[in-house]
């Protein structure tokens, strides 16, 4: 028998607040994240403001409780903090933690570091306190020191399929628990600003160095961000049996491909339309009963066009309320999947939409534009969207119990 | 539900592209790299397309291609990959003209064939498959994730049939940094003397391995996976070797009743040390191969395993180079057994049977 797969706590951290209170009074006020590079050295600092989180490495292992500890990158880093206030708020005790399962996702992992220490590492005589990054080039480095410091043994995983990857970790969690694999997930992605990313967005010529606006007809790239969010996702047994009250529960999911271009959407937004479509027909949901679209608007040309397309595909006349986030915290790339979930969560809580900002004029190409106030209705099944390079598109349904 | 190996393409340091021969021709290695032996890629992808894609890349939508053909059909309902250390050699070239050129001046090339789901979106966009499509990045698990998911995707689409690869490349920043960790051996062994070694550290391998798995059979059916384990982390051999039996009394086995186990030991004195004690403890009467002298070590080395337990259980031959001659072998194969080790940190159990 299949389970039903409910979500009964979130933790998050971004440029925009470093815990889910944080968050949501930024949402709120209209706060965001963008401005100039503090903390990451590069030359781009002032050039190519982002989203960055306004504390150092220190502060960061100070926040994670591991202030001793060695070989913490800043994406592990960011990665625990997120996850220690998820394991908080669905109340987990220390052995059910470790009976969980850990799913991450990261698009380049200790990067950060392994840039930093590039030329000390590769020479094998020297040696020194760098050591301590020596294996951080890879993706799966981050999970196995997040699963080792908790001590979770169950099940690990790591996913990367470039901006869409904590929505897929947050799918496969579902589906663990969906398909009786395991009782308890904890998913979701980290994701820390480096240089590496930085100039790799920049050599493809989609960031813009102003603030980012999603779905304007004026949209010039994205901004990065940095952050991440974990999801506690629980079995139907378990719920019931601990007599939890979840916050919400994962109705449906879709993961598709474009098959357009290795790093471009297709016009027509055919990805989109089969996430979407799939999402909700595994929900059970039909289109009129969404109420509300957490776009990936990352406001490049090319995403907000294919995105925007696919919703138009799919829901008609009758398009949701929908709105990016993105101008809040950035693109947070392997984390936006989750930190978005999060974001769905807060707005199914507090009956809210989070509104797009900097929108002022609608695209030619849409007849759709998105959310621009703050906005009170009723919520009960919310859609988040995510997509990256490589074709992939995922679409995550969230629904009130 | 039952899971089957439809197709299979593999690309490895030994010639194993072309699925009619089985290691009949074996590559001896005058270092301790062992690199891929490769097609004619002329014959795979159409010349404007290599000339732009990385060695790895090329490696990979080839093998893709050949399970393609081999399980005999022209599209899957969605594609997973698996690696552990992705495209290094192009993320290094990123990062090197990164750093030399202080930030300036950069080329997008290297930055996107360096991304991991970068084979994945290719082989989708080779194929115009438009379904699942998924990466996993976990290490010596990615390969063990990647099968899982197509379980889980096939219990929600039992009709679809799913494209699972692995894929790593023996690149030289791993390399280096690996020797930091004794990962590698400091001294030259010719690989296939990799058993005989005695020493720390192993050799190092890479590969792309292709497999196609339905729920049902076709008349290409190489072998029914099973079941799947992974164990994370094994404090101690008692550990390991518990759970070794509980998944064999989960899977209704008996130790004795495999026919043939594949040995994941890495020819490292002493992260090998586990296996060793499983090979003198619960699977003591069982005949083994073992093959990382043939594939040498990476993230996903599974994949070549799963490969040649699929192989011996179609063809009903075990090739000498992969037998360890201290017990007998079975004249008919019916149950293989692959138990893998990474970095003596990532376990694995996979049940192959024949079909």
């Amino acid at each position: 028998m299949s389970q039903r797969v409910f979500i009964t706590g979130f933790g998050l951290i971004s440029s925009i607040g470093r815990n889910k209170e944080e968050n949501l009074q930024s949402l709120l006020h209209r706060r965001c994240g963008f401005g100039d590079l503090d903390i990451l050295d590069t030359i781009h600092h002032k050039t190519l403001p982002s989203c960055e989180i306004k504390l150092n490495d220190h502060e960061l292992c100070e926040a994670a409780g591991v202030s001793q500890g060695k070989g913490f990158t800043r994406t592990t880093l960011l990665g625990l903090i997120a996850l220690n206030e998820a394991i908080r708020s669905a109340n987990l005790s220390l052995s059910e933690v470790q009976q969980a399962g850990l799913l991450s996702s990261t698009t380049t992992g200790g990067i950060r570091e392994f840039e930093q220490y590039f030329y000390n590492l590769l020479d094998i005589k020297q040696t020194g306190e760098f050591e301590q990054f020596t294996d951080t080039a890879n993706p799966g480095e981050h999970v196995e020191r997040m699963a080792d410091h908790l001590g979770i043994k169950k099940y690990i995983g790591t996913i990367s399929t470039a901006c869409s990857s904590s929505a897929n970790a947050i799918m496969q969690g579902t589906q663990l628990i969906k398909s009786n694999k395991l009782d308890c997930v904890i998913c979701g992605g980290t994701e820390a600003l480096s240089k590496f990313t930085l100039n790799g967005f920049n050599s493809l010529m989609i960031i813009d160095p102003k603030h980012c606006r999603p779905f304007d007809i004026s949209r010039n790239g994205l901004n990065l961000g940095e952050g991440a969010a974990y999801l506690v996702l629980e079995s139907e047994t378990i719920v019931n049996q601990k007599k939890k009250k979840p916050i919400a529960e994962v109705k449906g999911y879709g993961n598709a491909n474009d098959a357009f271009h290795q790093t471009a959407s297709s016009p027509e937004g055919t990805g989109a339309l089969h996430a979407m479509k799939g999402a909700l027909s595994l929900g059970g949901i039909t289109p009129e009963n969404v109420d509300y679209i957490n776009a990936h608007g990352t406001a490049t040309e090319n995403n907000d066009l294919s995105e925007g397309i696919g919703i138009q595909r799919l829901f008609g006349e009758n398009v949701p309320d929908f709105s990016s986030t993105k101008p809040y915290t950035g693109h947070t790339l392997a984390a936006a999947g989750s930190i978005e979930a999060a974001y769905c969560l807060l707005a199914l809580q507090h009956q809210t939409i989070w509104p797009s900002l900097n929108f002022n004029n609608q695209m030619p190409e849409l007849n759709i534009s998105p959310v621009k106030e703050l906005k009170h209705k009723v919520l009960k099944n919310v859609l988040s969207n995510s997509f990256g390079f490589g074709g992939n598109t995922s679409s995550l349904l969230f629904g009130l119990v | 539900m039952e899971y089957f190996i439809n197709g299979v393409g593999i690309i490895s340091p030994q010639k194993t592209f072309d699925n009619d021969v089985f290691l009949n021709d074996i590559s001896v290695y005058p270092n301790n790299v062992l690199r891929c032996i490769t097609p004619d890629f002329k014959n795979f992808i159409n010349p404007i397309q290599l000339r732009r894609l990385s060695r790895m890349l090329r490696i990979g939508l080839t093998a893709s291609k050949i399970c393609l053909t081999d399980a005999n059909i022209d599209r899957p309902t969605g594609i997973i990959t698996a690696t552990g250390y992705g495209f290094l050699e192009e993320t290094e070239k990123f990062l090197t003209e990164l750093l030399e050129r202080r930030e300036k001046q950069l080329t997008p090339t290297y930055f996107m064939q360096g991304t991991y789901n970068a084979l994945a979106g290719l082989v989708a966009l080779s194929m115009k498959c438009t379904g699942y499509n998924n990466t996993f990045v976990s290490k010596g698990f990615a390969f063990e994730n990647a099968l899982q998911d197509a379980m889980l995707q096939l219990a929600d689409d039992p009709g679809g049939n799913f494209l699972v690869g692995a894929f790593d490349e023996a690149a030289s920043v791993q390399y280096k940094t690996g020797m930091r960790d004794k990962y590698y051996k400091s001294e030259w062994v010719q690989n296939l003397d990799l058993f005989e070694s005695k020493t720390i550290g192993t050799l190092q391998g890479e590969g792309a391995a292709f497999f196609n798995i339905a729920t049902y059979p076709s008349p290409r059916t190489w072998c029914q996976l099973t079941d799947l384990k992974m164990v994370y982390s094994p404090t101690d051999a008692k550990e390991l070797s518990e759970e070794l039996k509980s998944f064999l009394t989960v899977n209704n086995i008996t130790p004795n009743a495999v026919d043939v186990w594949i040995n994941g030991v890495s020819g490292d004195i002493e992260r090998d040390y586990l296996l060793t004690n499983i090979e003198n403890s619960v699977l003591q009467k069982t005949p083994q191969l073992r093959h990382k002298h043939l594939s040498g070590e990476y993230c996903t080395a599974v994949s070549f395993a799963l490969w040649l337990g699929a192989s011996i259980l179609k063809k009903q031959f075990i090739p000498d180079v992969v037998k360890v001659p201290t017990l007998a072998f079975p004249q008919v194969l019916e149950t293989v057994l692959i138990i893998n080790q990474y970095m003596s940190k990532n376990y694995s159990f996979l049940l192959l049977k024949r079909h």
